[in-house]
């Protein structure tokens, strides 16, 4: 346990930790949690705010009203002290609710009448300058006398007499401190929606995401019921929401691939048994009717000489196996060295020679190209493919060994033969280890089937591919691409030095 | 000549004592790892075949020492192990050669020889077996006084096999040596070509140079 990572690294990013400690449930019922505050605190804000200017709005027009009417008052003639006194008085005394006072003073600030008790809180001076008569839309201020007081204040100069000559001044103040009461009210109601609206949010955050993830745990359950035994199963997208489909999709491609694999491996291990079975059984064979009685020098020297071949086939198919073996490894590599194609075409050509013109099959060598790769691996990638064909093509024949470069650099080794060709069917499975395309292939041939897997495994080395295509009885291509060069400047550059 | 087999396991040690005293070199074996230091260090070889896994001390740590003790005695490694790996490190201690199990004793054999003719490696000119007569820098050949038509590969076959006439060379050695092909070949194209050999310098004639050994590979004999 020493030696897990358990402590996070200090330096490590806050996101990755934070990502990597969060469930996605976590992270989506945050996201929603979070997303639904934004929104529950934009519409209280508003609705606040709303209802503040209405009230607000109200107040004044109330105010206005007020002053409306005080005008109207202070032109009649008639009565004029009695309708004050009673307005003043009596009206805004009586309502309670909206608590207003009315003030009224001559010319020179003297005090007419005003309602009772209002200068006990409301004096003269708190009030502002007089709007100068006549007066359309007068300043209404706010003013806070005491903690728990606020008032709308008005004042303004007005004409005392239908004429105009006679000026009062008048002050009105309406109470709005019962708005800010109703506010605080709102205000706490609206932090109670806030709440619950979140804390539902968080609950519905989490089912809804657990809900949404449940094809995620079906996944898991059938992944899970998958193993070397049952490689066959498959998830079946149709059953998933479409999010999941690609997922699905790629995980099945994933198994295919898998299972594919296996198949080869599990092919492969019964085919290597198989190939080893021939030459063991041959070995024990021989041995055991040598021994079965006594015979002559001769005799004992032809089972030993055979025995040598057979020893020689296994130690050739050893060889062959562990050298695509160690390519199979991603980590192998080869050096690489800038070639001619032509100069190693040439080479393998020369060395089938004798057993070409002994088979009466021509062989010739065209075009050129260049390349970087292993000249010795070049050599036994076109000597297996050479050796393919001329065991395949019948006297007469004619095998071309051609290399070229493509436009964008990369080149092109072909192998050509006019022999009878290979069924479509075998074609995909030709470069596997072991695969022969007749399995009754006669027993004289030295090879063990892994001569076009060695191929594989070269052009494997040197980044490149192998492909084959073939035509019954019209002959077998198989063509070797290699990518272009890595460096080709500095190739040259090394050529001129 | 005095070689020192370092092998534990006792069939390999027998059949190499066996084979190597019938070439006609005087063997010794060490079948430990501390066994085989000692013996090199304190008598003269001529080789020594090392193998790479050996119960006390391992053919490394054996390299390591002698060379470190100022024995410069050429050292051929065996290995079950291939990986390049390996080999390079046999040869950055200073190993003069390596053979990959399984090997073939002719292979070994041709190593050998090669390894302990490294010193005055000077080529002759020409070479002379019985009638048949190689001019080397010529690449002519003849045979009872009658110039042979050889192509210019099989001039090189019968070179390789005269120049190390007697000593049974395997086809992939010869592949290696003659066409530059660093790799078993499935097919028998070095058989073919042997075969065409012979038939321009032996078939005519009534005693026949080359020999083919079962299972190993051809040898020219010189008596």
């Amino acid at each position: 346990m020493s030696s897990m990572p358990t402590d996070p690294d200090p330096r490590l990013p806050l996101p990755v930790f934070v990502q990597r400690l969060w469930s996605i449930t976590g992270r989506l019922s945050l996201l929603f949690v979070g997303s639904t505050a934004i929104l529950l605190l934009v519409a209280a804000g508003y609705l606040y705010w709303g209802l503040q200017q209405s009230l607000d709005r109200g107040d004044r027009a109330l105010v206005r009203g007020k002053l409306q009417v005080m005008q109207a008052i202070l032109r009649e003639e008639n009565d004029q002290a009695g309708m004050l006194e009673n307005e003043i008085e009596h009206e805004a005394a009586a309502n309670e609710l909206l608590k207003y006072y009315l003030r009224v003073l001559d010319a020179r600030g003297r005090v007419l009448i005003e309602t009772t008790g209002m200068s006990g809180f409301l004096p003269v001076l708190v009030f502002p300058e007089p709007a100068p008569f006549p007066t359309t839309s007068p300043l209404i201020v706010e003013r806070t006398i005491s903690t728990d007081r606020s008032y709308l204040l008005l004042s303004a100069e007005v004409a005392a007499s239908p004429n105009g000559q006679e000026r009062r001044i008048l002050q009105i103040a309406l109470n709005v401190e019962h708005n800010y009461v109703l506010l605080a009210e709102y205000r706490w109601k609206l932090l109670t929606v806030l709440c619950a609206g979140l804390i539902f949010a968080a609950v519905a955050g989490v089912l809804l995401t657990r809900t949404g993830l449940r094809p995620l745990r079906a996944i898991a359950q059938s992944t899970q019921r998958i193993s070397a035994h049952n490689l066959a199963e498959r998830l079946n997208p149709a059953d998933w929401p479409g999010e999941l489909h690609e997922l699905a999709a790629a995980f099945n491609a994933m198994l295919d691939r898998l299972q594919d694999s296996f198949d080869r491996l599990t092919e492969f291990s019964a085919d290597i048994a198989h190939a080893l079975r021939n030459p063991i059984n041959n070995l024990r064979g021989e041995a055991e009717v040598a021994l079965g009685q006594v015979r002559s020098l001769a005799d004992y020297q032809q089972t030993l000489g055979s025995s040598l071949e057979e020893y020689e086939r296994l130690a050739r198919m050893i060889d062959g196996l562990l050298f695509i073996a160690r390519t199979d490894n991603p980590a192998a590599t080869i050096e690489h060295s800038p070639l001619t194609a032509r100069a190693e075409l040439d080479a393998v050509q020369d060395f089938y020679e004798a057993l070409a013109s002994e088979k009466k099959v021509a062989v010739h060598c065209e075009g050129e190209a260049r390349l970087t790769g292993d000249p010795m691996l070049l050599r036994r990638a076109v000597s297996n493919l050479l050796a393919n064909a001329l065991k395949h093509t019948p006297p007469g024949g004619k095998i071309v060994l051609a290399a070229r470069n493509l436009a964008d650099g990369s080149a092109e080794i072909r192998v050509n033969d006019n022999g009878p060709g290979i069924a479509a069917e075998h074609l995909p499975r030709i470069f596997d280890r072991f695969y022969q395309v007749s399995k009754s292939r006669d027993q004289t041939s030295l090879g063990a089937g892994l001569g076009l897997a060695i191929v594989q495994s070269i052009m494997r080395l040197h980044k490149g591919q192998a492909t084959v295509s073939s035509e019954l009885d019209r002959g077998t291509t198989v063509n070797l691409t290699f990518p272009p060069q890595a460096e080709p400047s500095s190739r040259e550059s090394s050529d001129q030095s | 000549m005095h070689i020192l087999v370092v092998e534990d396991e006792m069939k390999t040690a027998d059949y190499l004592k066996k084979g190597l005293s019938e070439s006609g070199f005087v063997v010794d074996v060490a079948r430990h790892g501390e066994d085989g230091l000692h013996l090199a260090m304190t008598e003269y070889y001529d080789l020594i075949v090392l193998d790479v896994q050996l119960p006390g001390r391992d053919g490394w740590s054996i390299l390591q020492s002698l060379r470190r003790a100022g024995r410069q005695a050429p050292v051929l490694f065996l290995t079950a192990s291939d990986t390049v790996a390996d080999r390079v490190k046999g040869l950055d201690l200073g190993a003069d050669d390596y053979l990959v199990k399984p090997f073939a004793f002719s292979e070994l054999l041709a190593r050998v020889h090669s390894i302990l003719r490294r010193g005055p490696a000077r080529q002759p000119e020409k070479v002379c077996i019985l009638d048949l007569e190689l001019d080397l820098p010529q690449h002519r050949a003849t045979r009872a006084g009658q110039r042979l038509d050889l192509t210019p590969k099989e001039f090189s076959l019968l070179s390789l096999l005269a120049r190390r006439k007697n000593e049974v060379l395997s086809r992939t050695l010869i592949a290696e040596l003659v066409w530059e092909m660093n790799f078993d070949s499935d097919t028998n194209v070095v058989d073919v070509a042997v075969r065409r050999l012979r038939s321009k310098i032996d078939d005519p004639f009534p005693q026949k140079l080359i020999r083919t050994v079962r299972g190993v590979g051809y040898v020219l004999d010189a008596h």
